[in-house]
């Protein structure tokens, strides 16, 4: 029964709890024993809240449900502010940092009755997609403990894929919720810019975070996208776009009749794993059984996408650390601080320019996505990189493994629109592969429709991995 | 006017004479010569900048919040 609960959905861990066959301290207490028994293997937490959650467990097992997420146990990326828990952004920078108060996302995770268990490992302030993180350790792939598990969002997926949680939450720049969650055969959701709060969220860079779900299935991220998703009054960045019942629209109709999916094969489908690309196909052909229309489509040109991000990336990240860098500046790691000097070498006009070319950027994907509802690449050009690896060879060719990870994630951050990631099956390697689906702004709805044809698909499923 | 390659002198009078933050020398110096590997092809941002702000963008506006697709 311990690895059957270990990575049940939360949807049937919900069901347990209703029907009482497992009360939420029961649960707490399992998840908090798996953590304190597998943490030193994979470094998934940075701080694990054993007491408060017991506490908040046991509270839970005295009243009735407040909540579709009663008795659920999670935990996040140690950006976003739990109170009374240190926010340490995964530095030395931010070690004795406290949070005053619940970041909005926890405040309503909470009162959705989940029980939260910690804080979660990352990049140093999310400033990476690898994950390596020389203050809090490395979180590892479950499939492949040599391999990284991705990131920035590191822990958050390593939690989840290890059966620390059946949940987390992370953010995603440039792909750091998809990536990670990809990598180690685990669902991953960034939806529309301004669907969810980020306030009590340690900022990387505004104009493109994004807080995201990693979970085990398409209506577990549908059921927490339900409780986050919403206006924030207090964050101007949110909007005011009602929020549906997102599991009961992708319940509603299993077919996908009629609905159109883009196929952006330039670049999208360029130095990419054989194996990996073979696999997207073969998602394709399941979508067509289920009624959808696929054809190819034209993006606009990625030529300088990459550049446009880091050109809003860092100035805005150094906006933020302005504040540290004078008295704690060398807490910093060098790679951090070499990518905020970079910041304060780029010009306003710079900037400015890259943020209209996000605009252009919107516009052109727009245009693109009025004649389909959705498009589909894979998720990541390869499979889980080496833990230390600098470079994987691709094509022939060779590329920094941060790049490689994010290569077909980041431009969405710019657009805006939403997009998920979802285990397409298992490499020859032995590692998960995934892909991603993207729709119009605000349409999680459909979105999760059609990811949730792909993950019902057995062919699909990827097996929870052998922890031991 | 082509843009001459970016040298060390010019990120140390930047740093200096306008208000910034402390860098160190080596991190300035890996700006413009990079040997660690932190920090690759800052001039090739550069020169790609120079290319997105030779782009025409018409009256585009700097992106703010995303809003709902409607049909045209």
């Amino acid at each position: 029964m311990g690895e059957e609960l270990a990575f049940a959905p939360v949807a049937e861990l919900a069901r347990m709890i209703a029907s009482r066959e497992i009360s939420p301290l029961e649960l707490t207490d399992h998840f908090l024993a798996r953590a304190d028994r597998l943490n030193s293997k994979c470094s998934a937490f940075i701080e694990v809240t054993s007491d408060d959650a017991r506490g908040a467990a046991a509270a839970a097992d005295a009243t009735p449900p407040q909540g579709p997420l009663h008795g659920i146990p999670f935990a996040s990326k140690d950006l976003i502010d739990v109170a009374g828990v240190k926010t340490t952004a995964g530095s030395q920078v931010l070690a004795d940092n406290c949070a005053e108060a619940d970041a909005h996302v926890i405040a309503r995770l909470r009162a959705a009755g989940a029980i939260s268990l910690g804080k979660l490992n990352l990049h140093e302030f999310a400033y990476g997609a690898t994950g390596e993180n020389r203050c809090y350790g490395t979180p590892v792939n479950a499939y492949d403990r040599t391999c990284l598990a991705g990131g920035s969002s590191s822990g958050s997926a390593a939690a989840v894929a290890f059966g620390l949680v059946p949940a987390a939450l992370g953010t995603d720049t440039g792909g750091s919720v998809r990536a990670p969650a990809s990598l180690c055969g685990l669902v991953g959701l960034k939806p529309t810019f301004g669907r969810i709060s980020t306030r009590g969220v340690v900022p990387y860079s505004w104009t493109l975070d994004h807080v995201g779900i990693i979970s085990r299935t398409v209506e577990d991220a549908a059921l927490l996208l339900g409780v986050i998703a919403g206006h924030d009054p207090l964050d101007p960045n949110t909007a005011r776009e009602p929020v549906p019942d997102y599991v009961a629209e992708i319940a509603a109709d299993k077919r996908l009749d009629g609905l159109t999916i883009g196929v952006p094969r330039r670049f999208f489908f360029d130095h990419a794993d054989e194996e990996i690309l073979t696999s997207t196909e073969h998602v394709l052909r399941h979508l067509e059984r289920m009624g959808a229309i696929v054809r190819d489509v034209e993006l606009p040109s990625m030529e300088h996408a990459r550049t446009v991000s880091l050109t809003i990336q860092m100035p805005e990240a150094l906006s933020f650390h302005s504040r540290y860098l004078e008295d704690r500046g060398h807490l910093y790691s060098d790679d951090f601080r070499a990518g905020l000097a970079l910041g304060q070498c780029i010009l306003a006009e710079h900037y400015i320019r890259a943020k209209r070319m996000v605009t252009r950027y919107r516009q052109e994907v727009d245009e693109t996505m009025s004649s389909v509802d959705l498009l589909i690449t894979p998720t990541t050009p390869v499979t889980a990189p080496k833990i230390g690896e600098v470079n994987v060879a691709i094509d022939g060719g060779q590329e920094a493994v941060g790049n490689a990870i994010t290569r077909f994630t980041t431009f969405f951050n710019m657009s805006g629109q939403p997009a998920i990631t979802v285990p397409s099956g298992m490499h020859s390697s032995g590692l998960p592969m995934g892909v991603q689906l993207v729709a119009r702004n605000f349409e999680e709805s459909l979105l999760l429709r059609a990811a949730s044809a792909v993950n019902r698909e057995e062919k699909f499923h990827v097996a929870p991995p052998n922890i031991g | 006017m082509s843009m001459k390659r970016l040298t060390k002198p010019t990120l140390d009078g930047i740093c200096s004479e306008l208000a910034s933050h402390h860098w160190r020398d080596d991190e300035l110096s890996e700006l413009v010569n990079p040997k660690l590997g932190i920090i690759t092809g800052f001039q090739e941002l550069l020169d790609e900048l120079e290319v997105l702000r030779r782009t025409d963008l018409g009256t585009l506006p700097p992106a703010q919040g995303v809003q709902r697709w409607e049909p045209r």
